[in-house]
Formats: structure tokens, sequence, C-alpha cells
């Protein structure tokens, strides 16, 4: 019952954050239609922004949360604004190539600049836990999961509430219509992109004290987001929350239960047969 | 113009007559790639030797080669060095795939192969007379780690964890076959891909098995992640052991917190009481401004070891190969004599060394006649 209810918590802890990489490719592509296969390389940039605040000025990676949020934001936005906006109406193999080459360069860039070692994060907090009956509950992992779930709050409220939330769905809905009601949607993409980024390099932040970084960390994870938003339904927010939950505990179940070396086999089993009994995902529009 | 080409001829015949009063030795090693972070360990330690050399009269002329960490490549550095440069020896490679690919080819050539700290078990086991072995292969590796918890207590469980690569599956298949010797049950056998982010439900399954031992086969990275969820779900065995790589370096220790009484083994320290273990330590921080490692000693002795040879064969490969099988030594890592046991051939029978961390520092605690410290058995528990 123990390995049970331990591998349960774990697996909802990780998965907040998994949902949290997912939120972020399934915004872009909702706006834009553009799958960003660079998605985890600006994670990456995310870690070592925290890695560098951690080291260098001293923040600790969570707090850096608020800087790095901005930061990425502005750096998403640049992106859109100078490449990704060029290619809007291009062939999606061409997006694809984009998107890749971006991905390429900063992984890169990271070589050069870090080398290709790994950083390993210390905090005060990186090994502690709280004793539950007889499971722990890793102390790092409980605060990214609260801040997740924040982030993704806000969020919520942000498209929801606000004007420019609004407009972004609007956009997201049917970009012509939402052109001709006034909305300038050029700039409704800088700003998907801008949040989309910012979302997954605060996701990179939150497990930076429990992981490691290095330049190439990045292609596991764009992996693991498709598999999050395809499973979730492509450009549904809902869905990403709830592919991320999936995946994160069935990766540790399977761990428990079958082996570690077994997991992905669980998690991808369990993709391939949502895509068959439901090919758009689990809140997929048919026509999405 | 003709003056300058009979200056040229001239000097490439002093130079000529120069070099062949030096001993031609080859050495093969990882100096770019990804293995090149551990290549240069072993670099640095032939370089010392060569100073060391030197220093007694014995003039080297080393043929540097590459290997890049990929054996085809390792492959064709040997047939030029065996049939162009016309070595004495050869010192290396340093990884396994590269050492075991280049072996046939040194019989083949007739050129005596040094390896200095690959430890795949079959270079050694293929019957070739050319092929020599500094450290201990693989298999000791588990031996030293359970004899030496054997010795401190009476485990009667392990469980083992181990990256599902060539590394970790091989270390552990030969554990599994030395503990059932030992008669040790295995409650738990979990390979698991690395670059896993959480291991706390594989930790969590160990931790119900309840195990006295725990034995864990990771590279650097990974070590630290898995003993900080160990730390997390409470895991408290007898002992940690860690089968080299991951547990062994400089970064793992400083994780104080978690790296603390873990035990791993080593081919080498710098405290061990082998004659010019501690100066060669001393020498080479000096030198390069880090810590060695056990890979740049092996490297050292090795180079000593085939120099020493070469000289009395005064450079001839086949005496040069009967030096190393008849000849007797003993260094920076203690006896060295390449004997047939076990089904090996020419394997120095090299004492592994058992370490164990305390707040940082690691300190050699088996075999007691080499410990310069009392280990602490059982684990006292995470602070």
């Amino acid at each position: 019952m123990d390995v049970f209810l331990q591998s349960l918590i774990s697996g909802i802890l990780l998965g907040g954050v998994y949902a949290l990489i997912g939120t972020g490719l399934t915004l872009i592509f909702g706006v834009m239609r553009v799958i960003n296969f660079a998605h985890g390389d600006i994670q990456m940039v995310g870690m070592y922004l925290t890695y560098l605040l951690f080291v260098h000025a001293g923040i600790d990676p969570f707090v850096s949360v608020l800087i790095t949020f901005p930061l990425m934001f502005l750096f998403g936005g640049l992106i859109q604004k100078v490449f990704i906006n060029r290619v809007l109406d291009a062939l999606p193999q061409n997006q694809i190539l984009l998107t890749i080459g971006l991905g390429l360069i900063m992984s890169n860039t990271a070589m050069l600049i870090f080398t290709s070692d790994y950083k390993i994060l210390t905090t005060s907090y990186s090994s502690g836990s709280v004793k539950l009956g007889g499971i722990s509950i890793s102390q790092p992992m409980t605060i990214s999961f609260l801040i997740t779930v924040a982030v993704t709050a806000a969020l919520w409220w942000f498209l929801k509430k606000t004007d420019t939330g609004q407009a972004i769905r609007a956009t997201a809905q049917d970009r012509d219509a939402a052109q001709l009601m006034g909305i300038n949607v050029k700039r409704m993409s800088i700003i998907a992109f801008g949040l989309g980024s910012s979302l997954v390099a605060t996701a990179g932040a939150l497990i930076a004290p429990t992981y490691y970084i290095y330049p190439q960390v990045g292609a596991a994870f764009t992996l693991k987001a498709f598999v999050i938003t395809v499973l979730g339904g492509m450009g549904s927010i809902v869905g990403a929350a709830l592919g991320g939950i999936i995946i994160g505990i069935s990766e540790s179940m399977g761990a428990a239960y079958i082996g570690a070396g077994w997991k992905d086999v669980v998690v991808f089993a369990l993709f391939l047969l949502v895509l068959l009994l439901k090919p758009s995902g689990l809140m997929g529009k048919s026509n999405a | 113009m003709k003056r300058t080409l009979v200056t040229m001829a001239l000097a490439l015949g002093l130079s000529g007559t120069a070099w062949s009063q030096a001993l031609k030795i080859g050495v093969i090693n990882s100096m770019s790639g990804p293995e090149a972070p551990i290549g240069e360990n072993l670099t640095n330690g032939i370089k010392l030797a060569e100073e060391d050399l030197k220093k007694k009269g014995i003039l080297l002329q080393i043929v540097w080669e590459d290997d890049t960490g990929k054996p085809q490549i390792a492959m064709s550095a040997m047939e030029k060095l065996a049939t162009r440069d016309g070595v004495a020896g050869i010192v290396g490679p340093y990884t396994s795939a590269c050492a075991n690919a280049v072996s046939k080819l040194a019989e083949r050539y007739k050129t005596p192969l040094l390896v200095p700290a690959a430890a795949k078990e079959e270079i050694t086991r293929q019957g070739l007379k050319y092929v020599f072995r500094m450290n201990a292969p693989a298999d000791v590796y588990a031996a030293v780690l359970v004899d030496a918890a054997t010795g401190l207590g009476k485990p009667k469980t392990i469980a083992f964890m181990y990256e599902n690569t060539d590394f970790g599956t091989s270390t552990t298949k030969t554990a599994k076959e030395y503990v059932a010797k030992k008669g040790i049950q295995v409650v738990a056998d979990e390979p698991y891909p690395k670059g896993a982010q959480d291991y706390r439900s594989t930790l969590s399954v160990i931790k119900s098995k309840n195990p006295d031992l725990v034995f864990l086969v990771s590279y650097v990275a990974d070590a630290i992640l898995i003993m900080r969820q160990s730390k997390e779900v409470g895991l408290k065995p007898q002992a940690f052991l860690g089968g080299g790589a991951g547990y062994t370096t400089a970064q793992f220790a400083t994780e104080k917190a978690v790296s603390n009484f873990v035990f791993s083994c080593t081919q080498w320290t710098d405290d061990v009481s082998w004659p010019g273990a501690k100066d060669f330590g001393k020498r080479y921080k000096a030198k390069f401004g880090k810590e060695p490692t056990y890979h740049a000693a092996c490297a050292y002795e090795s180079m000593m070891v085939m120099a020493d040879c070469a000289q009395k064969a005064k450079g001839d490969k086949e005496q040069t190969q009967a030096a190393l099988r008849a000849g007797k030594w003993n260094g920076i890592m203690g006896d060295v004599k390449f004997e047939d046991y076990n089904g090996f051939t020419n394997q120095n029978n090299h004492q592994m060394l058992v370490q164990q961390l305390f707040d940082g520092n690691y300190e050699t605690v088996f075999p007691a006649k080499f410990a310069t410290r009392k280990p602490t058995y059982p684990f006292p528990g995470w602070k």
C-alpha cells in the first residue's frame, strides 16, 4: 500500500510540472497552429537562467520564477516577432524546420557557453521531505506543484476575464474573423508565444532544484510535451493539464509495478490507446 | 634553394639520429570527443611519467594518437603505430570498447599493448600474448565492495539498482554471480533508463523489501539524484555500495548531505600506502591544478612499466613482450605482475580499494592494510 501511495503522490507532483510544459505548447499551437519544436530548448534556456541567478546572485530557484517569467516572455515574444510571424502562412514543414533550427541554435549556444558538463543546483531543501505515515512527500516537488497550480489558475483567469485574454482566445478560434473584428492578430501571436515560453521556462525553473541541467536537456521534454498535448487534445489548456497529470502518474506507477525500464512503454501504450479511442485527444474538438 | 634543401636534409638527418636514441612508445587515448574529460587524466599521467623517466635517463619519444572515443579510429591508430612508426609498445586505449577492438590487432602486428584503465573483462580473456592490462577488470568492482560489506557486518539481502546500459548491466551481472556465491539473497533487481527525473517509486519498491545492502551503478548526475531521492523516501540499508563511475567523482563528494558514508570502489587513491602514491598525488596537483583520478595513476604506472621493458629490450617488440611477461614492479599502483589466472592472460591481479565518503572526503577503508580510516558501518541514517 505504501508503494502504491508513494507512486501516486510522486506521479501527481511530477505531473504538475509536465502539465505546465504541455500548457505552454498547447497555447502556442492553439493560437498559431504552429508546432513549436524548440519548446524543450526554451525550457533549457529557462533552466540555465535559473542556474545563473542561483549561482551568481544567490536567488532561490522558486523565487527566481518572478525574474525568469517576464524575461522569457520577452525572449519568446522576440522569437515570434522576428522569426515565427514570418512563416505563419508558410507550409507546415517549413514552420517545423524553423522551430527545429531555432532549438538547435539554442542548445548549441548553451554548449558553447556552459560546455556539456552537468550542472546541479544544491539547495537546502533539494532532498527535503515530509513524512506522512509510511510515505514521504518531497518538499521541493510540493512547492513546485503549488506554484504550477497558481500559475495555471492565473493563466485561466487571464484568458477568461481580461480583454487581451479574450482576444487571444478569439484569435485561436478563428484567426480571420478575429482580424475582421479589429484584433491585432500578429500582436496576439507575440503575446501567446511569449506566454508559452514563460510557462515552459517556469517549468524548467521549478525542476531545476531536483534535476540537472545540460544543453541537450530539452529534447526529452519536447517529446514529452507532445505526448501530453496530443493526449489532452491539441489546443486545449484543460486537456494539457489533465494530460500532464496522467503521464506523471502512469510513469510513476509503471516504474513501481512493471520496472523503471518499462515506464515509457506504459506511457506510450496509454497514449496509443487514447489516440485509437478518441483521436482528437481527451479534451480535443474534432476539428482542431 | 639548393642550400636550404641541403640544410633541411641535414637537419632531418641530425634529428633522425637524435630520435633514434630515444625509445619510441605509442599512446592511444581519447583526447577529444565525449570521453575526453576522463582521457585528459590519462594524458596527464603519461606526461608525468615521461618527466620521471627523463630524470632516470630514459629518453622517450611518445607518439600520441587520438581515438576520439571511437573503436574504428583506435584501430587505424593502432595500425599506424605498429606499421609506420615502428613503436616498441603501446599504452592505451582508454575506453573498453576501443581497447577491445584494438587488442586483436596488437596480436596480429606482434606489438605489445598495455591497457591502463579499461574494465571490460574480455580484453584479457582472449588468450592474446601481446595484450597486457594494468587495472583490475569489471568483476573485481563488485567483488571488492561485497567483500568489504561482508567483512564489516552480516548482510543477508541485497538490492540492485543500475542504469540499463552496457556498463550498468555487465557490472551488475558479475555482482549477482558473486553475491550468489556468498549466500546473499537478491531481493530487488531494478534496471532504470538513465536521465529519468523521478526514481522515487523504484526506490520505494526497494525500501519495501528492506535490503541490507543497496548496490548502485550510475553516472554522475543520476548518482546524485538517486541518493537525494533515497534520502527523501528514507531508504536506510546497512550500506550503500556505489559501483564506481558516478559515485567516485568530486562532484558527487561535494553533495555532502546525501553522499556521506557511501562506499565505492576504485583502482587507486592518493592516500594508499603504495610507494610513491602520495608523492604522485602531490606532484600531479601541483602540475595540473587538480586531484588525480585513478585513471591518471594507471596510465602513469603503465608508461613507467612499458618504458622499463622497452629499454631492456632496446626497442625490440618481441623482447619487450618477453620483458613484460617476466618482469615484476612495485610502484604507485602497488605490486604489478602480469599473470595468467581464472581465464585471464597477462592480467595484473590488481588489488582494488574500497573508499568511503566522510563529509565530502574519500578515505580508503578496505582492505584493512591500506585503510586510512575506520569505516562507518552500518549506515547511521540520514541527517
